[in-house]
């Protein structure tokens, strides 16, 4: 079965609520969402909307709520205020499967069981659509075919997920939420333990799914990674949104002076003319 | 439509996952476990005979034979295949939570703290209580202490270990102090609510833990998928629509049942649950909580042990819980030094 079929199929599961959607947004945004652990509010008071296929970057000082913010988004959270809404109705008011139909995201610490394989991982990303005694469905093969072919798996499928390198290991968890055939894929700082080959290979990755029409939102900690690869900058501080926008116009020596307290050029980048951050020195306490 | 390859089937609505290394297992665990089943009625003075055991079984069984039929080993050895079960499933459901070995209900006080519920209510109040709620009383009460004195709920290893340790000498002690207290004299009924034993167990035994059994596993079938999932994390089983924190609140209060039934039909037995689940485990080398296999080991090891007990020529009647104690104290020995080395306790 080809992906188009599959996109077919997946969307006699969304009718109905494609009235909700509007055509700019991928029916998932917060609205005036605070979250916590218990403590102080982490994420203060946001209002957003994911823009429909984007390749959108959050980035944003540690603790500043942007991985707590996606984890809100993606149902694992659940917001002491606000709502996250997805296609106009409150996340929580579905049930987990059904938003694990539409939204996937991919944690910064998943554990690969002993003993599984590669197709064994990205097959459990199948599990929102079947049900209790149909743990399988017809478009299991498709999709898990899909993703292990798109991530370059191929070959590995039968391997042991736990005798990956760190680079594979992470594009079978991308495979695992490919397989997963959402509308919408969230990725929490997807680079972080990975070397500096290996985290631009992940990012084109991410940017030839966003060319083949995927909208992608992932938490980033460099500023020049995100500036090069977004289409769309979402700039948090503090638990709040800062500003949005396409990297070009977000990114400037002002921001990152407020947001980060780094003094700096911004400089076209010479390969991409992206918005590229050259620091001169930190304007927290304790530098020189 | 394409047929699933790994899957039984049943018209449209039925797709059940089954591996065919799961299946040899289980086949090969069936084998074994009828046989010790064969050999605990066979074997020793009383042994009905292997060539009338067939006509005893269907119906013919007359005299001596019926005697220990139905009174001397048949209940007994239905009591320890039920039992065994239990705290194989037990240990697979709460092992998988905690995703560690030691996370295991006889571990964590959970058995011992059964062990006391149960004491309490049969000395102290005889016939007040049934036993079995005295024993879900003090599994409950066993599990929601160590859950609070962790600080950190089921996560952490070590101090799970540790809370539970404590929670296990206390119990221990409590019953020491009631048998002490209301049967100064009877060191047999001490060591059955100490260590378990399956001697003397009637049908009605039998009948309570085939109740338990029949209402835990099929909820516990029910969770087994999401439960699969979990053993990725609470944020990976969360998106995937899981719901983990349900997940792991149903799992412990199944395994929490089902302790308390093993510990009311036959005490504490000890170390079932610890290593049924992690030799199922190494029977397949797959994934999930093995929860079938988890269980028919179970009963294969509490079968044997009670076999060893029954016959191994030890002055005294040892109960069969001794003999699990000493089985599972290397086993978990092993478990502590791997971990230790391993510096995840």
């Amino acid at each position: 079965m080809s992906t188009t079929g599959l996109k077919d199929a997946m969307s006699t599961t969304t009718t109905g609520l494609e009235d909700a959607m509007s055509t700019t947004t991928t029916g998932l945004g917060a609205r005036n969402v605070t979250v916590s652990y218990g403590g102080d509010p982490i994420v203060r008071d946001v209002s957003l909307d994911i823009p429909q296929g984007e390749l959108t970057m959050i980035i944003g000082p540690n603790g500043c709520g942007k991985s707590t913010l996606v984890k809100t988004l993606a149902r694992i959270m659940k917001p002491d205020h606000g709502q996250v809404l997805l296609h106009g109705r409150d996340i929580w008011s579905y049930r987990g499967r059904q938003a694990a139909r539409h939204v996937a995201l991919l944690p910064q610490n998943p554990v690969a069981p002993d003993g599984i394989t590669v197709r064994g991982l990205v097959r459990r990303g199948r599990y929102p659509h079947h049900t209790l005694l149909r743990q399988w469905s017809p478009d299991d093969d498709a999709a898990i075919g899909f993703a292990l072919e798109r991530t370059g798996l191929d070959d590995l499928a039968e391997a042991q997920a736990g005798e990956l390198s760190g680079g594979q290991r992470q594009r079978a968890w991308i495979a695992m939420v490919l397989a997963q055939q959402t509308d919408l894929l969230l990725l929490d700082e997807p680079t972080t333990f990975l070397d500096i080959a290996h985290q631009y290979d992940l990012l084109e990755l991410c940017r030839e799914l966003h060319r083949e029409g995927k909208t992608i939102v992932a938490v980033l900690h460099d500023l020049n990674q995100a500036a090069r690869f977004a289409s769309h900058l979402i700039v948090m501080k503090g638990g709040k949104v800062v500003t949005q926008g396409p990297p070009s116009r977000v990114l400037t020596p002002e921001l990152v002076a407020e947001v980060f307290g780094l003094a700096c050029d911004v400089v076209p980048d010479p390969r991409t003319a992206t918005p590229m951050v050259i620091p001169h020195a930190s304007l927290t306490d304790g530098a020189a | 439509m394409s047929r699933p390859k790994g899957f039984v089937v049943l018209g449209r609505a039925v797709a059940v996952p089954v591996s065919r290394v799961s299946v040899v297992a289980g086949l090969v665990l069936t084998v074994l476990l009828l046989a010790a089943c064969v050999a605990t009625l066979s074997l020793g003075r009383l042994g009905i005979p292997l060539t009338d055991l067939l006509g005893a079984l269907t119906g013919g069984a007359r005299g001596k034979a019926a005697f220990v039929l139905e009174r001397l080993r048949g209940p007994r050895l239905v009591v320890g295949l039920g039992t065994g079960a239990a705290l194989g499933l037990s240990g697979a459901l709460f092992q998988t939570v905690t995703r560690n070995p030691l996370g295991s209900p006889d571990v964590i006080g959970l058995a011992s703290g059964a062990g006391a519920g149960a004491a309490a209510v049969a000395l102290l109040l005889p016939g007040v209580v049934p036993v079995p709620i005295g024993a879900l009383a003090g599994a409950v009460l066993a599990v929601v202490v160590v859950y609070v004195s962790t600080g950190t709920g089921f996560r952490n290893p070590g101090r799970l270990i540790v809370a539970g340790i404590g929670v296990s000498a206390i119990s221990v002690a409590f019953i020491q102090y009631v048998v002490y207290a209301v049967e100064r004299d009877k060191a047999t009924v001490l060591t059955a609510y100490v260590n378990g034993s399956l001697s003397a167990r009637s049908w009605e035994h039998a009948v309570t833990i085939g109740i338990v059994l029949l209402v835990v596993a099929p909820l516990a079938a029910a969770i087994s998928g999401r439960l699969a999932l979990s053993e990725m994390g609470d944020e990976t089983a969360g998106m995937l629509g899981a719901e983990p924190g349900g997940t792991r609140t149903a799992a412990v209060a199944l395994s929490v049942v089902l302790s308390a039934g093993a510990v009311a039909v036959a005490g504490p037995i000890t170390f079932i649950s610890l290593t049924a689940p992690q030799i199922a485990r190494r029977l397949t080398g797959g994934t999930g909580p093995h929860l079938m296999l988890s269980s028919l080991t179970g009963a294969l090891l509490l079968v044997l042990a009670d076999l060893a007990a029954q016959q191994l020529p030890l002055p005294g009647g040892v109960p069969v819980g001794v003999y699990t104690l000493a089985l599972g104290g290397l086993y978990l020995g092993y478990l502590l030094i791997r971990e230790w080395k391993k510096g995840t306790l």
